[in-house]
């Protein structure tokens, strides 16, 4: 099954809501990085593993370590559902 | 200050257990003699067939329900618990009403002496077990396995929840783990390393395995009430046949007297005692358990005939229960006629880690009510000169008790507890 960028961000943003329940849905922009939404380092962890387990990818995790704000992960989770 | 005289107080408790989700409850609870052993879930493909499960319980709705609790503590107990063992949550759950029981008593600011210690190891088994079965078929981890399969991530997770910067770490002494805590504690505080403590007993989630391996040592029960579970957890009755596991967590906060300043208390540990037999099997020894006892009286500077009421360990092993009744014997002797003495296993299954605290809170609130929780499914007791309570709650008038923990590998622990009636 392929997703478009803004199915993948709304995974995305899903599993972001449930690893960080305080968080509001409109607070989840693209613009914005887990980092200043408040997300810790596991909780980072936590959302991107999350989120591959939903569209079903494997990703090295090398390529994620680089990956800056919603933008960039969105973009490289499409990069890669597209590319399987 | 002379630290090594300072009383240890008791503060706060709190519980969830199979028979209760609160100290209220409990209290009703082990007075009507509540028995929580039920079949366990179908799935669970071994020889034991039952257990003290913890039915209806969600860490939310409970966490929900609590009343006046500081928001602040909700918000990070609902972040930090969001994806861990249940373990955890259930010792969140306790440690939260110890935590909140010992402030609404009086002290309303958490200070940096706040310690906190963990008892048990090896908490989170059947989390492994999930996460190996995940792992091993899809490939994929719970990014979260890093942390929390480390017992001392409850340490982390509690002191984050309760804003405690004190000292901390887990202890570990398998069925003693909680009285071996309640003891370090009791020197920590004596010795003016820090004013407050929270004992944390956690919750043993064991998986299958060690279920089946328990049966296989002969240690659980799993014979002739594995279809009468109400029946299977005979403490003292000629028909026990094993223990029987139960799933549940206690905390107390101990505070040091001198600390509070006369404020009142819900009860004090007087003394209290860790001795070893040299022996790693699960072999108990009289001599053993005579000499913890011995020990902890001892330490509490009481004759034996001051104690009024015992809670035993005794775990509905037989061995284990013919020890600890010749154990209590030999350090009691003539004194033995006027002690009453139960097992709250007998209501709640043998909680292994947590036992110590939860058996310390079910000793506090029998001094402290003037009653002796019924011993259930004593019918034929293995013992007639002990003064075993029988089926029915009873009066009970005492000012000191021996709350009594024997671990596998010979660890003994008892601790001498004094009620607030006096």
């Amino acid at each position: 099954m392929s997703y478009d960028k803004r199915e993948i961000f709304e995974i995305v943003k899903n599993n972001t809501l449930n690893v960080l329940p305080d968080l509001l849905p409109d607070d989840i922009t693209i613009d914005r990085s887990l980092t200043d939404l408040g997300a810790n380092s596991v909780d980072r962890v936590e959302i991107v593993l999350y989120s591959l387990d939903d569209l079903k990818l494997k990703i090295p995790t090398s390529e994620l370590h680089g990956v800056r704000d919603l933008r960039a992960l969105v973009d490289l989770l499409f990069h890669h559902s597209t590319a399987s | 200050m002379d630290t090594l005289s300072t009383r240890v107080m008791i503060t706060g408790m709190g519980i969830v257990c199979s028979i209760a989700q609160t100290v209220q409850e409990f209290v009703e609870a082990i007075r009507e003699g509540r028995s929580g052993i039920t079949k366990l879930p179908e799935q669970y493909n071994h020889s034991v067939r039952i257990g003290a499960w913890i039915k209806d319980f969600s860490w939310q709705n409970w966490l929900n329900k609590l009343s006046d609790l500081d928001p602040a503590i909700h918000r990070r107990a609902c972040k930090v618990l969001n994806n861990t063992t249940d373990s955890t949550r259930l010792s969140a759950c306790g440690a939260i009403q110890a935590f909140q029981n010992a402030h609404s008593a009086g002290m309303n600011k958490t200070p940096d002496e706040l310690g906190i210690i963990v008892a048990g190891s090896n908490l989170a088994q059947s989390y492994t077990v999930e996460n190996w079965k995940r792992f091993s078929e899809s490939g994929r981890m719970n990014p979260r396995y890093a942390l929390s399969f480390f017992d001392s991530n409850q340490v982390g997770c509690l002191s984050e929840i309760l804003a405690i910067r004190g000292p901390g770490l887990t202890i570990g002494a398998a069925a003693a783990s909680s009285n071996a805590a309640l003891f370090q504690a009791f020197h920590w505080i004596r010795c003016g390393l820090v004013k407050r403590c929270l004992v944390v007993g956690a919750a043993m989630e064991f998986s299958p395995m060690e279920l089946e391996a328990f049966a296989i040592l002969g240690a659980a029960s799993c014979n002739q009430f594995a279809g009468d579970p109400d029946r299977a957890c005979r403490p003292f009755d000629q028909a026990h046949e094993g223990f029987v596991w139960g799933q549940g967590s206690a905390s107390v906060m101990l505070e040091s007297a001198q600390w509070r300043g006369g404020l009142p208390a819900i009860g004090e540990i007087s003394g209290v005692s860790l001795l070893l037999d040299g022996n790693h099997l699960p072999d108990p020894s009289a001599d053993g358990e005579a000499r913890a006892m011995r020990t902890a009286l001892e330490s509490a500077k009481l004759e034996p005939d001051r104690i009024g009421y015992i809670n035993a360990h005794g775990s509905s092993s037989a061995l284990g229960d013919r020890t600890e009744c010749a154990a209590i014997k030999a350090v009691f002797q003539e004194s033995i006629s006027n002690i009453w003495i139960n097992s709250t296993k007998s209501l709640t299954g043998h909680c292994f880690s947590a036992s110590g605290t939860i058996e310390l809170i079910a000793t506090i609130l029998q001094l402290n009510g003037g009653f002796v929780h019924p011993n259930r499914n004593l019918d034929n007791p293995i013992d007639l000169e002990l003064k075993l309570a029988g089926n029915q709650a009873g009066p009970l008038s005492a000012q000191y008790a021996l709350t009594n923990g024997f671990g596998f590998g010979g660890i003994n622990s008892s601790l001498v507890v004094k009620g607030n009636n006096a």
